[in-house]
């Protein structure tokens, strides 16, 4: 018995010890942590912008966040946009509710500073102040819209859709007339060597260039992938000479309205990327759409 | 105990040949089976072994006498825990480059016998110094290993060296795969043995 308390006791200690050198660790690294993951998603965002090293980003670029929310006022339902609005100098959000057609119901000013507003939860505590009960909301997505100069330079949604194994979390890029700009697999759990394949260039850059028009009928079709177009869509891989321009105008022209080819054994995978994509890009398209028209209508003059 | 009189260096060297994790002592075969692919992969996972031993060896020695000795297994596993989610915060927070290559190896290493068993063998026995050569032998030594049957499988397999391409072609691709990494082992085992052998005969000679 006395044996048994010792031992319960010396591995509470332990594991308390333990514990606390796991906590204080991940205490102090939090924050760099937080910032490395942030500076991966800036940079994703501007490098699917097409901006790098030979096109450097504008100074003036700047990532606009929409947050939507779901707002329900007793049996009622909202579409809640919260959006960053000019006023002056300053930066301040506005939250712009829009009934199920698309109509204009109220807009409310959020107090609450730039950075905070990046927080979940500091929003949240920003909106309970407008959004009094018996208004319940609900955090939907962000979407980002980069402009520079006054222009909008294009949209960046994330997506999170399920994959073969489990959820892909991937950004899709847009420009404001709603051709694909490009994509970026952030997280996923695909297998290697068959879905991680997802990763690659020679599968991502296949959306790049995609009209509106073509995006909604995208399909996955199970053909090879013809080794020359394979060779232009890794793009990292291209050394010098090894297209010319006029090669480049012709593949882009042959492939432009091609479907998406499949991941060789991978075709559930590529399946899921597709029709993820196809998904966030045309709930966007279609919401953004009815949010332009009732900013413009109200004359809410957002910063974007 | 022979240990005992052994020195800092003798430790040192020890970990690295005659008492090499891998060729001599048979431990954590399961990592030098399956990910000594390449020799970039041996160097990675080296690094985080040899890491994550010198720390566990350095603390399980400062405290190894107030550890109970029926609990003794537990608190190794904690120990090492403890360090690999540590290194593994460290490095996501100010290493994001390193962490993105090591990340999943850092974490592999929980379940690593050769740490476990310098703990047991070693650290929770000798002082802090000759705990800690020891620990930096012992890792050296598994990404010595590790090194080596990269080098083979990835020259032999892929036909390259650190990612480079040397020979420009593919001479056995069976090389690669996972059931190969038994006949590399097996080969540099009996390999480490016979020097052994012939350097003893020439001690008596």
């Amino acid at each position: 018995m006395n044996q048994i308390i010792k031992i319960t006791f010396a591995l509470t200690i332990s594991c308390v010890i333990a514990a606390s050198a796991m906590g204080l660790a991940y205490t102090v690294t939090a924050k760099a942590k937080k910032h490395n993951h942030h500076m991966n998603v800036q940079n994703a965002m501007i490098g699917l912008l097409g901006f790098g090293k030979d096109n450097p980003a504008p100074s003036d670029l700047k990532f606009l966040n929409v947050y939507r929310y779901i707002v329900e006022d007793g049996d009622k339902k909202f579409l809640g946009y919260m959006v960053p609005v000019e006023k002056g100098s300053e930066e301040a959000y506005e939250m712009v509710l829009i009934d199920l057609e698309g109509n204009f119901v109220e807009k409310l000013e959020v107090p609450i500073s730039a950075e905070k507003a990046e927080e979940d939860r500091d929003r949240a505590t920003a909106l309970e102040k407008v959004l009094a009960p018996p208004k319940i909301f609900t955090y939907a997505d962000a979407s980002v819209i980069a402009t520079a100069g006054g222009k909008r330079l294009g949209y960046v949604l994330p997506g999170k859709f399920p994959g073969f194994r489990t959820f892909i979390h991937a950004l899709v890029a847009m420009d404001p007339k709603f051709e694909l700009l490009g994509l970026e697999i952030m997280e996923h759990e695909e297998d290697a060597g068959l879905g991680k394949e997802i990763e690659q260039e020679y599968f991502r850059n296949q959306f790049k260039g995609k009209t509106y028009e073509k995006l909604k009928t995208l399909e996955v079709i199970k053909k090879p992938l013809p080794m020359e177009y394979k060779k232009y869509l890794e793009k990292s891989k291209w050394e010098e000479g090894m297209f010319t321009e006029e090669q480049i105008a012709e593949i882009r022209k042959q492939y432009k309205d091609a479907d998406i080819y499949a991941i060789t054994a991978s075709t559930i995978s590529s399946k899921a990327v597709t029709g993820g994509v196809k998904n966030v890009a045309k709930k966007f398209a279609y919401r953004i759409g009815k949010l332009d028209s009732v900013l413009k209508k109200e004359k809410i003059h957002a910063a974007f | 105990m022979a240990i005992k009189e052994k020195t800092n260096t003798q430790l040192f060297v020890d970990g690295i040949l005659s008492e090499n994790p891998i060729f001599r002592l048979a431990l954590s075969m399961c990592p030098a089976v399956g990910i000594s692919t390449s020799v970039m992969n041996g160097i990675l996972l080296g690094t985080a072994v040899l890491f994550v031993q010198v720390c566990s060896s350095c603390t399980i020695s400062l405290v190894r006498n107030y550890i109970h000795p029926k609990i003794r297994i537990p608190t190794y596993t904690l120990t090492i825990a403890t360090w690999v989610t540590v290194i593994d915060l460290v490095l996501a927070a100010y290493m994001p480059v390193a962490y993105k290559a090591m990340g999943l190896f850092v974490r592999l290493i929980v379940a690593f016998a050769i740490i476990t068993m310098r703990l047991e063998m070693f650290a929770s026995r000798e002082p802090l110094q000759k705990s800690f050569f020891d620990g930096l032998g012992m890792g050296l030594g598994f990404m010595f290993a590790m090194m080596v049957l990269g080098f083979v499988r990835e020259l032999l397999g892929s036909g390259m060296i650190l990612g480079y391409d040397v020979l420009g072609f593919k001479p056995l691709l069976f090389f690669v795969l996972p059931c190969a990494g038994f006949f590399v082992v097996g080969i540099m085992m009996g390999f480490f043995n016979w020097i052994e052998v012939v350097y003893k005969r020439k001690k008596e000679v």
